[in-house]
């Protein structure tokens, strides 16, 4: 190995290293999670810093037979998954320290990052199934760890059945994709997917879509979402809803980008259709819950949507907005979502649980109401930048598919609006009962929240800038 | 610069309300003072620039967003300065007729300050995107201040009006998005007569974009989310919702629609103004049916802001001064009317007019404002309103004068319900015995109705005041429009 690949390996050394370290921390002492935990945060830190060091130096390349590629497109969600799974080990602190698992629960999450920063940096379609499934199995764990509640043992069920059908209809695709075009390289598959498409290779495309759809839980692919997201410890949701998912949508963008731009035409009607049905879907399923964590995870649904509306507008004058776009919104979705999380962490997932919390928590009931403001998409925060660039490059497109998909994100827009006010005004103007709780949980959660709603405020002044940086720069 | 930091200065405020300690009387003196800085810098500017507000002292312009040519752009011009002068000061007001809210009383000054942000940036801003944000900013605080601060009804009211508006901004976005992207900048100054548009591009971009400052407004058939809001409300929101926000649409339709989109505006001008006398006709009948004297201020309220869409537009010197001009003087005369009936519900627990009768007796003041107020709501001559409502209709009756004459005939129908309202509630007979022992306005209160009072007048007998301010902005418009 070259000091060049060393250096491009960086973020993935290093979780890998922490990932055995907090293991064996496990292994020999006996349930201290103080260690584990602790190693697992700077761990994260640490990939987070490298990630961002080799991004600010300009650092690019491409090695290993050009199988593995490190570009400011794949850093930049590298800073993602990493700065997701830094909260992700906070919000897990004070409960997975008194079920005494701390250790393997961090080397779970430690795994995950580890996948997730290869798999956007994969250019091979075999090694892209690989990363997804080190990404995967250890989440199906992660879903399931929390033995004490019976719900968590039955969303870790339903997330291994569904993922793993999942992952085998996208291994056959990718396998068909594979046998039409005689190699597994992006670049290579990129010469036989132009003009008119054989049966065949429509069929490897429409698998390998589908499968990224379950991950992504993706209409009518979502049915999994909400039990895995209600019965999961609160950090692996906020976590997989947020770090992984992000660094599968980069990767499903340059597979289609490098892989398949000759197939545009195809995948952008797809992606328009899966669009459409998401955001309707997530935001109709949304309005009837009455348990945040439930409506998260469909609003999560939704979101992932809003970012396939992205996907859909790959066309036409429309590509570099649209590749900005899903730069801009994976991370407003990330700082929102992720704050939405460890509030429900503090607080509690039944929506009664927030009446009347304004008069004993106004600082958490500030920064749950940024967040839910910023899921509608309201200026000045997060996610207004996301949608302000979808619609954009929807507008560029030039298509009228593209025209109907961004219309129906605005109507979803409003549509959203009842359910995330639903909860602000449950905390600001409803009246407390007994089942408000007061806020509760550790200084460090309660930060993190406070950091997340910072972040989402200032995303304009803070993150803009970064995804312009990277979005000049494009994929490598 | 100058702008920029008076827009900034009630966000620091905000955030100083909700370090304070929870101590009634300071608070109340502290959003006093800090509402007061925005006041004072507005009225610096107004006497150390009011000849040329284009001047680079009060102009900023950083880019934010390059590839798509967003800036944060503000400045000031004729057709904002009475508006963000106006914001400013009714933000001062708001504060001292505060006295119906005595819980969260910080939460609540800082909603107020987060709100007035908003209010001065959208007056300032000279750039699509900006203009958009600050529109939004003042949607939250509002909708907290209702749906907290307001009476029993207020939930519901407050849910209803976040949704419709934030529907029509919504779709106004939408607009202004498809306006900057073919046009290639969101910068005001480089959109000026359609930023090189097609006739066709203009009017289905123009579309959206005045749906949503319609809706905003309220313009009439758009308006069922505007009652509750209005009667459920603490007095000194309604200050603000009265005499500000419905200025947000109506200034946006005379800065960026009229302007911006000349060609785009015009084949929807003669409905725009079939708006305005709906809106002064429909206003003065329900009015004349309401049995709660807030719910008839309110819907005389929307009735006079009739003239600005009529001023709007008659696409004319004349009738563009009236509208600009009807902004302030409707905020004048709503805030003040807004507090007085504030005041006799407080003293008399009751706002059915058939209930109150012969104020005049135990509330001198209180009774003399209100029929000010009252008089200037039907253009009485030597009142500001008088010459802002007579500008627009004397303007639309060049250009579209079966909509000026049914105007004219409107503010018959306002006099009817408002000499009504007065005979009923000030004049007469003492209604019930416990009016004997009722006071009359106390300082607080008196210092937030004498100042909107005195305006009336002093603007009413010295229109130029305002006017000199503004005609250079509208002389630009016109020339723009190409109109006379």
């Amino acid at each position: 190995m070259t000091g060049q690949a060393f250096v491009a390996l960086l973020p993935e050394l290093i979780s890998t290293g922490f990932l055995i370290l907090v293991l064996m921390v496990g292994v020999y002492t006996d349930s201290n999670a103080g260690v584990g935990v602790g190693l697992a945060a700077i761990g994260t830190l640490a990939v987070f810093g490298s990630a961002a060091i080799l991004l600010a130096t300009g650092f690019s390349g491409s090695f290993f037979g050009d199988g593995f590629v490190v570009d400011g497109f794949a850093l930049y969600f590298k800073l993602i998954v990493a700065g997701s799974a830094f909260f992700a080990v906070i919000a897990a602190t004070r409960w997975s320290g008194r079920t005494g698992d701390a250790p393997e629960y961090m080397t779970l999450i430690l795994s995950v990052v580890l996948g997730s920063t290869i798999l956007v940096s994969m250019r091979d379609l075999f090694g892209i199934f690989l990363a997804i499934e080190l990404v995967t199995i250890p989440s199906y764990a992660m879903v399931a760890f929390d033995r004490s509640r019976r719900e968590s043992s039955e969303g870790g069920m339903k997330y291994l059945i569904t993922g793993v059908i999942a992952s085998s209809v996208l291994l056959y695709g990718i396998v068909l994709i594979y046998g039409v075009s005689g190699s597994a390289m992006l670049s290579d598959v990129a010469d036989t997917f132009t003009g008119t498409l054989t049966p065949v290779a429509v069929l490897g495309l429409v698998l390998m879509t589908s499968g990224f759809a379950f991950k992504l839980s993706a209409a009518p692919f979502h049915f999994w979402t909400p039990d895995a997201y209600q019965g999961a410890p609160t950090s692996a949701a906020a976590f997989l809803s947020v770090g992984p998912k992000a660094a599968t949508f980069a990767i499903l963008l340059r597979i289609l980008l490098e892989g398949m731009p000759g197939a545009a035409p195809t995948w952008t009607a797809v992606m328009a259709f899966l669009a459409i049905l998401t955001m309707f879907v997530g935001n109709l399923f949304a309005l009837r819950q009455r348990n945040v964590r439930r409506m998260l995870a469909y609003s999560s649904v939704a979101h992932s949507g809003y970012i396939l509306a992205a996907f859909a507008a790959l066309q036409g004058g429309g590509v570099a907005f649209a590749v900005q776009a899903v730069l801009i919104y994976t991370a407003a979705y990330a700082v929102m979502n992720m704050g939405a999380f460890l509030v429900i962490d503090l607080v509690g997932e039944e929506a009664k649980n927030y009446n009347g919390l304004v008069r004993t928590n106004p600082g958490v009931v500030a920064c749950m109401a940024l967040f839910m403001a910023a899921l509608v998409g309201i200026p000045p925060l997060s996610g207004f930048f996301g949608k302000l660039w979808i619609i954009i490059a929807g507008a560029q497109s030039g298509s009228i598919l593209v025209y109907i998909v961004v219309g129906a994100l605005v109507v979803n827009t409003v549509l959203s609006v009842p359910y995330y006010f639903g909860i602000i005004r449950n905390m600001i103007l409803e009246e407390p009962t007994t089942d408000t709780v007061r806020s509760k949980g550790s200084g460090a959660v309660r930060f993190s929240v406070y950091v997340l709603a910072v972040l989402t405020t200032l995303f304009g002044l803070l993150i803009i800038p970064l995804s312009a940086l990277v979005g000049a720069s494009g994929l490598a | 610069m100058i702008t920029t930091i008076t827009i900034l200065i009630p966000l620091l405020g905000a955030i100083l309300m909700m370090l304070l300690p929870d101590e009634e009387r300071l608070l109340r003196y502290a959003a006093l003072g800090v509402a007061a800085v925005p006041l004072i810098l507005a009225g610096y500017v107004f006497f150390a620039f009011g000849d040329d507000l284009g001047v680079a002292a009060l102009s900023l312009d950083v880019t934010w967003i390059r590839s798509l040519n967003i800036g944060y752009r503000v400045g000031l011009n004729g057709l904002g300065f009475g508006m963000f002068f106006l914001s400013a000061l009714l933000t001062v007001i708001a504060v001292l007729a505060s006295w119906d809210v005595s819980r969260n009383l910080k939460q609540y000054f800082a909603a107020l300050f987060v709100a007035e942000v908003g209010m001065l940036g959208v007056f300032a801003a000279q750039d699509l995107i900006l203009f958009y944000v600050f529109f939004e900013i003042t949607l939250i605080p509002m909708y907290l201040l209702v749906g907290v601060w307001g009476d029993e009804n207020r939930r519901p009211a407050a849910i209803k009006f976040f949704i419709y508006t934030f529907l029509g901004s919504t779709v106004m976005l939408a607009g202004f998005l498809a306006f900057g992207i073919l046009a290639d900048t969101y910068a005001m100054n480089a959109l000026d007569g359609g930023g090189g548009l097609s006739r066709t591009a203009q009017v289905a971009v123009a579309a959206p974009i005045l749906f949503g400052l319609l809706v905003k407004m309220p313009a009439v058939p758009l308006h069922s989310w505007l009652l509750d809001v209005y009667v459920s409300s603490p007095t000194s929101t309604n200050v603000l919702l009265s005499g500000v926000l419905p200025k947000l649409g109506t200034y946006g339709l005379i800065s960026i629609a009229i302007p911006l989109l000349p060609q785009g505006v015009e084949p929807f001008l003669p409905y725009v103004a079939v708006f305005g006398v709906i809106n002064i006709v429909y206003g003065s009948f329900v009015a004349f049916l309401q049995p709660d004297l807030k719910a008839l201020v309110a819907y005389s309220s929307i009735g006079t802001l009739g003239f600005i869409l009529l001023g709007a537009a008659s696409g004319n010197a004349v009738g563009l001064n009236g509208a600009v001009f009807q902004q302030v003087s409707h905020g004048l005369y709503s805030a003040l009317l807004f507090i007085l009936v504030g005041v006799i519900a407080v003293r008399t627990g009751t706002r059915r007019i058939e209930d109150l009768g012969g104020l005049a007796a135990r509330m001198p003041w209180t009774g003399g404002l209100l029929a000010l107020g009252a008089l200037a709501a039907m253009g009485l001559p030597g009142l500001a309103v008088f010459i802002s409502e007579f500008m627009s209709i004397m303007g639309v009756y060049a250009t579209f004068p079966v909509q000026g004459v049914l105007a004219a005939l409107g503010i018959i129908l306002s006099a009817m319900y408002l000499l009504y309202m007065l005979a009923r509630v000030i004049f007469g007979p003492i209604e019930r015995p416990a009016y004997e022992e009722i006071g009359d306005a106390g300082p607080a209160e008196m210092a937030s109705v004498v100042p909107l009072a005195v305006l009336l007048v002093v603007l009413g007998i010295f229109p130029a005041l305002l006017i000199s301010i503004q005609r250079p902005a509208v002389d630009a418009v016109l020339t723009v429009i190409g109109g006379s």
